[in-house]
């Protein structure tokens, strides 16, 4: 018998506190304006290195605790860290992060670069090179020299994204940054945000009410009612509490589908649409669901399952 | 270091805007106006001034020379120049307000005060070259212009400065307005951070010191008692440098009200700014 070497399995190394300490976290922030309680007791933990999606309908409080992070408003009771500095230092607590809050705003009689300059000497990220290249990142190089009230929204919108990078940021907190602007612009600013989180190795806090751009891009995700923190938590494991979710179904012949559909107990609720058919399922049917249509020869071109977030949303809103 | 960096960019973003050139346009345009005026009407002037003195004296030469010229502009321009100053000291915080620009700048790691200082400090270099440039102009100019010699100064009888002497009162005389117009700028700061619009602090500027001059001026017995508490008493005392002997315990005096009144309007301004929610 030859002699066998015994092993210790090898454990995983161990975190760095750097690793461990999260991006983002605040401890029971509370603020009242006058007779409204726009946040109430809110503690929120945003992992490193995620795009951390935080939703909330409109007057929900979102702008709030984000005007509290970047300094804009004191809270009237709880305390932030960021990367493991506290905000009861004060300022400097904002040392490793930048923040575009609601729409960017420029002086308009300078220039991009101009722009630039004024935020980037603030940090000492001035420099030709480094705003050049900002500028260029953006897609704003070409009109770094033409001032700024003649930028469409979305211009402004990456001018803003660009100035938020000056100090380069380990934390980018964002306030609806695809506000007011065209699907178009929507999605180069959605791209921009992925693009900026990959190749800048920031984490994203991105404030939002559209539910849509959130699931297509945020790893973890919290929601916040009537200055409430109603959950929080990865997108996963967020979607794992989901029991029925809408799915729309393509297919060749609908008729057939319908009455297939009709006759099978695993759907609680059938919408015809004009080009599809959409119905509600128990998540974990969705597998067993497409196997019969199979074997039934119904020939289906796609299975697209919609707004499992505003799903999600809506029942956290029925349940309040 | 930072604080430098900071005036910089208040100093850049103030000289980016036209409104603040308007004062040194208007000042370019009619100080030579007024100069080429004041040599136009010389001998009437002169006649004037030798029939009060010619029992007195006998006048060789000239009396109106560029000393009396920027002496004559200066009376006019004290109750001008507050307005010029208003609408670039009122528009040092509310205009960043209103742009929403405020609101990207704050969140920069960065104090509070540190924003205010550089806003104030900015503010006051602004308000130094103004008055600098007005003296610089009116004087300079006046000199060039009209020439220099011995100045007659009218008060409790005539007074003769030599050149030399006239020119340092006429620094002596700047200084003092200079502190004054800094009074200006820290009120219209003052009402800068209390609203979201700059015209408001440029109107709050303006009716605050009429006022207050209304005040210190009317002839009435039941104001003797607060008057010497106005700042606006003393808005004329840079005329006291041109006294013999200077009443330098009166101008001091005025300098104290002024300067505590600077320390008041811009130390609840702090406060205000200090504590203000940026909603916007």
């Amino acid at each position: 018998m030859s002699e066998t070497e015994l092993t210790t399995p090898q454990s995983p190394s161990p975190l760095t506190s750097d690793e461990v300490t999260p991006a983002l976290a605040c401890y029971g922030i509370s603020k009242r304006f006058k007779s409204i309680q726009a946040l109430d007791d809110v503690s929120i933990s945003v992992p490193r290195g995620s795009i951390f999606g935080f939703l909330g309908p409109n007057g929900a409080g979102k702008s709030t605790l984000i005007r509290v992070f970047a300094g804009l408003i004191a809270a009237d009771k709880g305390h932030f860290d960021i990367l493991g500095s506290s905000s009861l230092k004060g300022h400097r607590v904002r040392n490793d992060m930048s923040a575009l809050v609601d729409r960017a705003d420029f002086y308009k009689n300078l220039s991009a670069y101009q722009n630039m300059k004024i935020l980037g000497r603030i940090t000492g990220h001035d420099s030709d090179e480094h705003i050049n290249r900002l500028l260029d990142l953006l897609g704003l190089y070409e009109r770094r020299k033409d001032k700024v009230k003649t930028f469409s929204q979305g211009m402004k919108q990456r001018l803003g994204l660009a100035q938020s990078l000056l100090p380069d940021p380990k934390l980018l907190v964002l306030d609806e940054p695809t506000t007011g602007l065209d699907p178009q612009g929507m999605h180069e600013i959605r791209d921009f945000i992925l693009k900026i989180a990959a190749e800048q190795n920031v984490t994203i806090f991105l404030s939002s009410h559209l539910l849509h751009e959130v699931e297509l891009i945020c790893s973890d995700i919290a929601l916040i009612f009537n200055g409430k923190l109603a959950a929080q938590g990865s997108m996963r494991d967020i979607f794992r509490e989901i029991d029925n979710v809408t799915i729309e179904l393509e297919v060749e012949d609908s008729k057939t589908t319908l009455a297939f559909l009709e006759k099978t107990d695993l759907v609680t609720q059938i919408t015809p649409l004009a080009n599809a058919i959409s119905i509600e399922i128990h998540y974990n049917k969705i597998p067993e669901l497409i196997r019969l249509m199979s074997a039934a020869k119904i020939n289906i071109f796609s299975v697209s399952q919609r707004n499992r977030l505003e799903n999600y949303f809506l029942s956290l809103m029925e349940g309040k | 270091m930072i604080l430098l960096k900071l005036i910089q960019n208040e100093l850049y973003k103030i000289f980016s805007l036209v409104r603040s050139y308007i004062g040194i346009i208007l000042f370019t345009g009619i100080v030579p106006l007024i100069l080429w005026g004041y040599g136009m009407g010389t001998s009437h002037i002169e006649g004037q001034i030798e029939s009060s003195v010619s029992d007195m004296f006998f006048i060789e030469g000239s009396p109106t020379n560029g000393f009396t010229a920027a002496y004559f502009i200066m009376n006019f321009f004290w109750i001008h120049i507050p307005f010029l100053l208003a609408l670039v000291g009122g528009d040092i915080f509310a205009g960043e307000h209103a742009n929403g620009t405020f609101r990207v700048y704050a969140t920069r790691p960065i104090s509070r005060v540190s924003i205010f200082t550089s806003k104030v400090l900015a503010t006051m270099i602004y308000t130094f070259i103004f008055v600098f440039y007005f003296g610089l102009l009116t004087l300079g100019l006046g000199l060039i212009w009209h020439g220099g010699g011995d100045m007659l100064v009218f008060h409790n009888g005539v007074l003769i400065l030599e050149s030399s002497d006239a020119l340092v009162r006429f620094f002596i005389a700047y200084f003092f307005s200079f502190m004054n117009m800094v009074l200006v700028s820290s009120i219209a700061i003052f009402f800068s951070t209390m609203v979201r619009n700059a015209v408001g602090p440029v109107i709050g500027t303006m009716a605050l010191i009429i006022f207050i001059l209304m005040v210190s001026s009317l002839p009435l017995e039941v104001f003797k008692g607060i008057q010497p508490y106005l700042f606006a008493t003393y808005f004329s005392n840079w005329e006291q440098a041109f006294f013999d002997p200077i009443p330098w315990g009166d101008l001091f005096r005025g300098l104290g009200l002024v300067a505590s009144n600077i320390v008041m309007f811009l130390g609840i301004a702090l406060i205000i700014f200090r504590r203000k929610d940026i909603l916007s």
